[in-house]
């Protein structure tokens, strides 16, 4: 759309449209379904005019450039049907792009042209109040109380390189989805009118400068981020620049001690930390267990459950600046005596009073109750008050405590240890939660706890960073991603432009930690110390689709290991080239890598140059890094679907689906098979059907080819053994961890607990949610409904004999 | 001991051998769906209300939820009063009691969402009078009492005609005011979310969709069994009753949506919502195995978005696909 003409209306009504002249055109018109003659709309002016198609297919078509499969036409006179007599040319513009985006599922190619509409509809609304140019709109965010005076100062002085270096066909990047999730969400607003005061394009070079100190690095970054290569998580896109630069993603807080003041003091601290974008991990397990004694009023403790239930409102109640809910993971350690009440937090039935539908559960487990699992024996539970070290201790020393303590009869209940097991399993399996994470794992393999003092004691809200805590240190995590999609370059993988990206990438995640705003001062105090930082990255699936890999291939799983370890090397050299230059960070000397331990030693995995490794490890023994910790694989929930690109180390849940956020619903495809689909000739409307029908599933779909149906299997089609194998062989590289998903359509305990198991004994830090899908399906609304009914018809004798032998998977009742 | 037709008067009490495990099925499924509404937040649709919506927006969400706060509770009483009466088989009956629940707690989330967008006592009760006081929606209810209502003096189902009759009440539930009217309702509901309006609404409605589609599923399974048994049954007057009852529902509902849309809203049109109805009709009564009437195209892509999976970002809303029931073991030889 220009900036002069919208897709507003003219003089000509639609009634008086030649017919013949619209097919010289190149188009049949179809007449709108309802749109009477006299339709008109309010112009912004508050002039009144009649709608003009012709004027609408115009600027449509104008957004079509290099666009194949779309039809401008279908997408104005759709427009057109949806619209009532005397909107607002505001409302029909809003109604093209959403036009637009309802055939993206049809034709991928509309998700370019509704991103390019809303891109010209951005614009509008950033120029309305006198914004032409990037620093234009850096000044107009200062004046409203927005961008603070750094920000401000150092964009003025380099206006003309800035605004020279705003690239606008960087627009084209976008899918609709990571537009609108921009537009809706992202860019910032004017306090007051709520108008968008930036547009994308200004919003990254606002995020590059607020990040960097000198132009060139400011442009280089900009390009990094407006190219879609790497992007820094949401807490930095939240609030890079701004009077409130709290630029991190998590916070991880170890238990609060077992007293009233400590306890309100981690719920302020949480708050905090929550207000400001921040995502919490937080431990319980030193405060007392039910049934314990209190002292000073003799009498006796109600346990962990009523004080969950306090901190599940407090965390309700902080809504991140109004951007996004406040979200919070408790993690609780299985011995603690109220093991049990903690796994039912998140039932949906049964006393409210013991529920926490905001909490995220995790477990906090010690080989030891793996050990016991596996051997059937049985397992005790403590009250804190008791046991008040275990917390601090792992490993062998775990162990010899928790046996001393056993023999001490001090344990509040003994059961076996695979009926809390099933518990758990149940719980993964009912609510998705209850994650199940290893403290010795974490603790051997991380490079922060050479020293005997310092130690893990759990992990973050999305199980991804691992790192020490304590009462005087909060740990925090700057977090960003690569997009591997957009590696592959002819056809290959390209290692170099990893190298570039991540060299990019780790200074500006560093630059976060002295940039950033601390909301409590032990969060300071601990990452000043430590300088940790976790880059990961996302677009795994798309690497693999672009290069025709099934997901499970030898040759997938190769090449996601080496991705893995060229990250971690690049990452440690940038960190060891910032040591030079800035010094190493103070607790260098406590690490693991002081004495030349990197993470694949931990693991027992030769790296695959180990020449160019050992001078690395020299290099840093030498002169130190600047960051204790480097990677982490976060979910990326948000800014994969910016960069349009599947998440993380995700397999594909489905070849259609659609993804629900605060700004809508949006229908996807899986455009490379969409592609394929294409070349072949197969895409079409009962080809989609299909698939729509099969759950987002190509297995069924007979005339694709045997291979293809291979790579395009969907998470619920590939054996989680191999996404554990996966996440195992580049955990080598991971000096934090990987937010792990795992699927299973329909689990039972047997296929959790055989799973659970087998993840532990790969020696996996951490997993994530249990993802299932809904045990009853919805009807499908839009395939015609022939297809949906039942062709079987049952002898009574064969109705009999399935439900009773295959209660659980009943096919002839399906 | 046994009887040999679904709808033979009675009470059977007979659940081995079971006769028809497919509603035995049904019954477990539904129990692994189970949700409550404590764990829908209304807070942003309070905000939505206030700030994001027009005033022709608010009407409509208004209209919609007076039809919902009645219309389970019309579902609910036509299943006691007449269908768990004469659907003669114990594990059909398990499936009604289940329904019977599930409809009371729709009833209790439109309480809670009426109550909750509605905080002026006066207007409330005006919304829960919507029956006597909105045309519109009186017109539905009266839509219910002419094809259902002659069911309920029958205490046994003797002839054919009564069981014809007794058909004719099933199949307006399930294809008019299940597959229909409510459908209708969520396509309101939906097309507010693909605009990103009132996510607590719209995630009740995604478990009430999932409900209601696992109700209608379950009657037309009665439909297609009693078809099996006696076909002579469906005779060419059955055939025509339920094209007019449905074409009449599709006229009904189609008032109801000039009624709601009449302030103007952007994106849907009532002659859209129309073909929609249309459309949806022409799906019922395929699924009964009937010609379709109007031979309508679904003008409403964003319906489509409902048949495809979700994919809740948990920092977005809560993920709504848990099953409640999990069986089995501690065991380490299964295959993941």
């Amino acid at each position: 759309m220009s900036d002069t003409e919208t897709l507003a209306p003219s003089a000509t009504p639609i009634s008086s449209l030649p017919i013949a002249q619209a097919n010289q055109a190149g188009f049949t018109l179809t007449p709108p379904h309802s749109a009477p003659a006299a339709m008109r709309v309010t112009k912004r002016s508050g002039a009144n005019e009649p709608v003009d198609l012709n004027k609408i297919v115009r600027a449509v078509t104008r957004s079509c450039d290099g666009l194949r499969d779309v039809d401008p036409m279908r997408v104005a006179v759709k427009t057109i049907t949806g619209l009532y007599d005397g909107a607002s040319t505001r409302e029909l513009d809003e109604l093209s792009i959403r036009t637009a985006a309802s055939l993206i599922a049809e034709e991928p190619e509309y998700s370019q042209l509704a991103a390019r509409l809303l891109a010209g509809y951005i614009d509008k609304e950033v120029q309305a109040p006198g914004v032409y140019s990037f620093s234009q709109s850096i000044r107009l965010g200062f004046d409203t109380g927005l961008i603070n005076e750094r920000v401000l100062a150092f964009v003025e002085t380099n206006a003309r390189k800035f605004n020279d270096a705003i690239d606008t066909s960087l627009n084209a990047r976008f899918e609709y989805f990571g537009l609108r999730t921009l537009y809706d969400r992202y860019l910032l607003k004017h306090p007051h009118k709520r108008q968008v005061i930036e547009t994308p394009q200004h919003f990254w070079m606002r995020i590059a400068c607020a990040l960097t100190q000198t132009t060139s690095d400011a442009i280089e970054l900009y390009h990094l981020f407006a190219t879609l290569d790497y992007v820094p998580s949401s807490p930095t896109l939240f609030n890079a620049g701004t009077r409130h630069e709290q630029l991190s993603s998590c916070f991880l807080l170890d238990s609060p001690a077992d007293s009233l003041d400590a306890i309100y003091e981690k719920y302020k601290d949480i708050a905090q930390l929550s207000k400001f974008s921040g995502g919490i991990g937080v431990a319980w397990h030193r405060v007392r267990a039910e049934g314990s004694l209190i002292r000073s009023t003799n009498g006796l403790s109600n346990g962990i459950v009523p004080w969950l239930k306090t901190l599940d409102s407090s965390v309700a109640a902080v809504n991140q600046g109004g951007k996004r809910k406040g979200a919070a993971c408790v993690y609780l350690e299985p011995w603690h005596a109220d093991v049990e009440s903690f796994l039912e937090l998140r039932d949906n039935t049964g006393d409210e009073a013991r529920r926490t539908h905001h909490l995220n559960l995790a477990n906090w487990v010690p080989d030891l109750f793996m050990r016991r699992v596996d051997e059937d024996g049985a397992w005790s539970l403590f009250d804190p008050a008791d046991v008040p070290d275990f917390p601090d201790l792992w490993g062998a020393a775990f162990e010899q405590a928790y046996v001393q303590a056993e023999a001490r009869g001090l344990a509040k209940k003994t059961l076996k240890a695979r009926d809390l097991y099933a518990k758990m399993m149940r719980t993964l399996a009912q609510t998705g939660n209850g994650w199940m994470t290893f403290k010795d794992a974490c603790n051997r393999a991380c490079n922060q706890t050479a020293q005997a003092e310092n130690r893990v004691h759990l992990s973050n809200l999305c199980t991804e960073i691992i790192e020490v805590t304590g009462g005087a240190e909060t740990a925090v995590c700057n977090l960003g991603s690569i997009n591997l999609a957009r590696c592959v370059v002819d056809g290959a993988f390209d290692f170099d432009k990893l190298a570039h990206t991540v060299q990019v990438a780790v200074r500006q995640l560093d630059r976060v930690i002295d940039l950033n705003f601390y909301p409590i001062a032990t969060a300071r105090a601990s990452n000043l110390r430590w300088r940790p930082v976790g880059l990961g990255l996302m677009g795994l699936q798309d690497v693999f689709f672009q290069l025709r890999l099934p997901f499970d291939s030898a040759n997938a799983r190769e090449l996601s290991a080496r991705i893995s370890e060229e990250i971690y090397y690049h990452a440690l050299h940038a960190s060891l080239e910032l040591a030079r230059e800035h010094g190493a960070h103070a607790a260098f000397a406590d690490t693991r890598a002081a004495r030349g331990e990197l993470q694949f030693d931990a693991w027992n995995v030769t790296p695959s140059d180990t020449v160019r490794w050992n001078a690395l490890r020299e290099q840093i023994k030498a002169h130190g890094l600047r960051n204790s910790l480097l990677v982490a694989i976060a979910p990326t929930a948000t800014i994969a679907s910016i960069a349009g690109c599947y998440e993380c180390i995700e397999p594909q849940l489905s070849n259609l689906f659609k993804r629900e956020t605060l700004s809508g619903d949006f229908l996807q495809v899986n455009r490379y098979l969409v592609e394929e689909l294409k070349c072949l000739g197969l895409w079409t409307a009962e080809i989609r059907d299909a698939i729509k029908l099969a759950e987002g599933s190509v297995q069924s779909v007979v005339a694709l080819p045997e291979e293809l149906k291979i790579i395009y299997r969907t998470v619920w089609e590939l054996p989680m053994r191999a996404l554990i194998d996966m996440a195992a062989e580049r955990g080598a590289f991971i000096d934090q961890s990987q937010s792990l998903n795992l699927f299973i359509e329909n689990p039972n305990i047997g296929q959790l607990s055989s799973m659970y198991m087998y993840a532990w004994k790969k020696s996996l830090k951490t997993t994530y949610y249990l993802r299932s899908r809904p045990a009853t399906k919805i009807a499908k609304a839009t395939v015609t409904a022939s297809d949906t009914v039942p062709k079987k018809i049952y002898s009574d004798s064969e109705a009999v004999v399935c439900s009773l032998e295959n209660p659980e998977m009943c096919e002839a009742c399906q | 001991m046994t009887t040999s037709h679904l709808l033979d008067p009675g009470f059977n009490l007979t659940l081995r051998p079971m006769r028809y495990p497919q509603f035995y099925e049904m019954y477990r499924a539904a129990i692994k769906n189970t949700w409550t509404v404590e764990e829908i937040d209304f807070q942003i649709d309070l905000n939505h209300l206030d700030k994001r919506m027009t005033p022709a927006e608010r009407h409509l969400i208004e209209r919609l939820v007076a039809f919902f706060a009645t219309g389970d509770s019309i579902v609910a009483n036509n299943l006691v009063l007449n269908l768990y009466k004469h659907i003669n088989a114990p594990e059909a009956r398990m499936y009604l009691s289940r329904q019977l629940y599930e409809e009371a707690l729709h009833v209790q989330f439109y309480l809670t969402l009426l109550d909750n967008y509605i905080p002026q006592a006066e207007r409330r009760a005006q919304a829960f009078a919507a029956i006597e006081n909105i045309p519109s929606i009186r017109h539905k209810a009266e839509f219910c009492q002419r094809w259902m209502d002659s069911v309920q003096k029958l205490d046994r189902i003797d002839s054919d005609a009564d069981k014809r009759q007794f058909l004719l009440n099933l199949t307006c539930f399930a294809a008019c005011i299940e597959g229909l009217f409510f459908f209708a309702a969520f396509a309101y509901v939906y097309f507010l979310r693909s605009r990103g309006l009132l996510p607590g609404l719209a995630a009740g409605t995604n478990w009430v969709f999932r409900d209601e589609s696992a109700h209608m599923a379950f009657a037309f399974e009665v439909i297609r069994t009693v078809r099996r048994e006696q076909s002579e049954l469906f005779d060419e007057q059955w055939a025509a009753d339920v094209r007019t009852m449905l074409a009449d529902a599709v006229d009904c509902e189609t008032q109801f949506a000039e009624d709601v849309l009449s302030g103007g809203v952007v994106g849907m049109s009532a002659a859209e919502m129309r073909q929609y109805l249309e459309y949806v009709a022409d799906q019922r009564m395929t699924m009964l195995g009937l010609p379709p009437i109007y031979g309508a195209k679904n003008p409403f892509p964003f319906m489509e978005l409902q048949d495809v999976q979700e994919l809740t970002n948990f920092f977005e809303r809560r993920v709504s696909a848990y099953q409640v029931g999990v069986q089995g073991e501690v065991s380490f030889d299964h295959a993941f």
